[in-house]
């Protein structure tokens, strides 16, 4: 198996060291992101994030299934994760290594265990069909932080994406092709942010937020809270590497809540700003048979 | 409904009878494998766990068990064997019995929970144990799960943390770890909710909660696992008492080693070596 080249010796101690000078290499402060960039796809439910280098995909599709037996009043709600050799040479398709495993976890306990999508809402027929929600997230680029990448792009794709609108009569389901009538978001809940803190030193004393792939090398722990704005812890995971400090941990909780909101904030606005975009101003103007030419 | 929670705010008992900071019955045992390197046995309440430890030893084939490079070597790097690492690599791996339910079931084999619990623990005994003086080697830590009743993580971490007191590998000090939660659900936003220690079944089903390791008697908190929906305020309460928790149960551990310590001198298995002089053996 291929496996990523560790830091060397110099590097590691340049990166510990600088940290210790209250220095990260690329000058951010210790609780600032690299840009966040989001672009959503001419498709609904496409988003494509950038976090610094790190660039995630994330597409949602849906179709009519049966719903599980034991669950017959819910639809399907899946996310897949796919870290391909793109994005480093260390993952293979087919087999997860334990980073991905531990990030399909930890975006199934945010979004899906944390109730952000109403899966009763995709319920058709109960027992008999219902929508089944897939979201796939494709890492492009790997430099560090994906869990917060992949968590962004995995709720914007989803607030993005509408699904085909749908009838009954009679006991006969009717799926509307968009150009029928207006496809209609999912119902959403409430939207979960992960926030990744990373620590260094002997005791975990120095907390960074968002981590190069070189700073997550050197990093002796980590913690990933999600929470959405209204203050709601979704989940917190730090598994197991160098003890932190009890307060210490609180601390980073309070400062992973305003990003929370920040992130809420900014995809909101992209959302608005998206729905601008493909609103051509009302059912008149998409009615006259006037062109640019 | 399991738990009703308006019967606690009436009596301020919970479904067991305990009160909000009350544990459940530890029992513990250490040395239960006469053939293994190290091995314990735990039960919190009707929680039920073995632990076998083989090693440090040559490190074999290691197929199906997650990994953890100790030297320092945390939650960032893919991978990375004994081969290139300077530490002892510890490899986890859990067996959960189809019986140890209510509802018998099989676990899939690339259940991913039970991979995240794997690498949890060993990411977390990792950077207790001094993996640095055994390079090129592993430790090999299975877990059996016999019987679940709530706090199954902090159930296997104990566990695990027992058998590697018995194995003798150099630790920095014991990575004890309980459960806590917060009464009424985490709809309600009511200030007045009690912090509660140990969940059992019902209760972890029922309530918000969180599994907190920390290393030894410290503030140090090694895993902070929650998986529930909760307020932002009432955290520092379940991590309090959930820290205060895991300082009883390294007493608890402490308590079981001393005495299997104890029991081993005077049926003289071992010599009472020199730093044991004032032990009390009699």
């Amino acid at each position: 198996m291929p496996r990523e080249a560790e830091p060397s010796l110099n590097e590691k101690q340049f990166i510990v060291q600088a940290l210790g000078e209250k220095l990260r290499l690329d000058g951010r402060e210790f609780d600032q992101y690299r840009p966040l960039e989001l672009t959503f796809g001419d498709q609904y439910g496409v988003a494509n994030v950038t976090l610094g280098k790190t660039r995630v995909l994330a597409k949602v599709s849906a179709e009519v299934t049966v719903p599980y037996v034991d669950r017959p009043l819910d639809g399907v709600f899946t996310i897949a994760t796919e870290l391909g050799p793109m994005a480093s040479p260390a993952f293979e398709v087919g087999r997860p290594t334990e980073t991905e495993v531990l990030l399909a976890r930890l975006l199934e306990k945010t979004v899906r265990r944390s109730g952000a999508l109403d899966t009763e809402s995709l319920c058709l027929v109960a027992g008999q069909k219902c929508w089944s929600v897939r979201v796939d997230v494709h890492v492009l680029a790997h430099d560090g932080n994906l869990i917060d990448a992949s968590c962004f792009a995995v709720v914007a794709a989803l607030r993005h994406f509408r699904k085909p609108d749908t009838s009954i009569a009679s006991g006969q389901l009717t799926v509307y092709t968009p150009a029928e009538r207006e496809p209609v978001p999912l119902s959403w809940l409430h939207s979960p942010f992960c926030v990744t803190w990373s620590f260094f030193g002997d005791d975990g004393e120095t907390a960074l937020l968002d981590a190069t792939w070189a700073e997550e090398q050197v990093r002796v722990s980590s913690c990933t809270v999600s929470l959405n704005r209204h203050g709601e812890i979704c989940q917190i995971a730090k598994l197991g590497g160098v003890p932190v400090e009890a307060v210490a941990l609180l601390q980073c909780t309070a400062v992973a809540l305003t990003k929370a909101k920040e992130f809420s904030t900014f995809l909101d606005g992209k959302l608005a700003e998206d729905a601008k975009r493909r609103n051509k101003g009302g059912f008149m103007a998409e009615l006259s048979s006037e062109n640019d030419r | 409904m399991p738990l009703d929670t308006s019967a606690y705010s009436l009596a301020l008992l919970r479904v067991d009878g305990r009160r909000w900071n009350e544990l459940r019955r530890i029992h513990a045992q250490i040395r239960t494998q006469a053939a293994a390197d190290g091995s314990s046995y735990l039960e919190i309440g009707h929680t039920k766990v073995m632990c076998v430890v083989t090693g440090p030893s040559e490190p074999g084939s290691r197929r199906g068990a997650i990994g953890s490079t100790g030297g320092g070597v945390g939650g960032g790097a893919v991978g990375g064997g004994a081969a290139q690492s300077k530490g002892a690599e510890v490899a986890v791996s859990i067996v959960i019995a189809g019986f140890s339910s209510v509802d018998r079931k099989r676990t899939a084999r690339g259940d991913k929970r039970i991979l995240e619990l794997q690498s949890t623990i060993s990411n977390a005994l990792a950077a207790s144990l001094h993996t640095h003086l055994f390079p090129h080697s592993a430790i090999n830590i299975s877990l059996h799960v016999l019987s679940q009743d709530g706090s199954l993580l902090a159930a296997l971490i104990n566990a695990a943390t027992l058998a590697c007191v018995d194995a003798g590998i150099p630790m920095t000090d014991y990575v004890a770890a309980c459960t806590a939660g917060s009464t009424s659900t985490y709809a309600a936003n009511d200030e007045a909710a009690d912090p509660l220690l140990d969940l059992n079944h019902q209760e972890e089903q029922e309530l918000p909660g969180l599994t907190v390791a920390t290393l030894g008697g410290s503030d140090r908190v090694a895993v902070l696992v929650c998986e529930s929906r909760v307020q932002v305020s009432r955290l520092e309460g379940m991590l309090a008492v959930g820290v205060d928790g895991c300082k009883q149960v390294r007493e608890i551990l402490d308590r079981v080693v001393r005495e299997k310590g104890r029991r081993m001198v005077q049926e003289g298995t071992v010599e009472k070596g020199v730093g044991l002089n004032d032990m009390d053996v009699d």
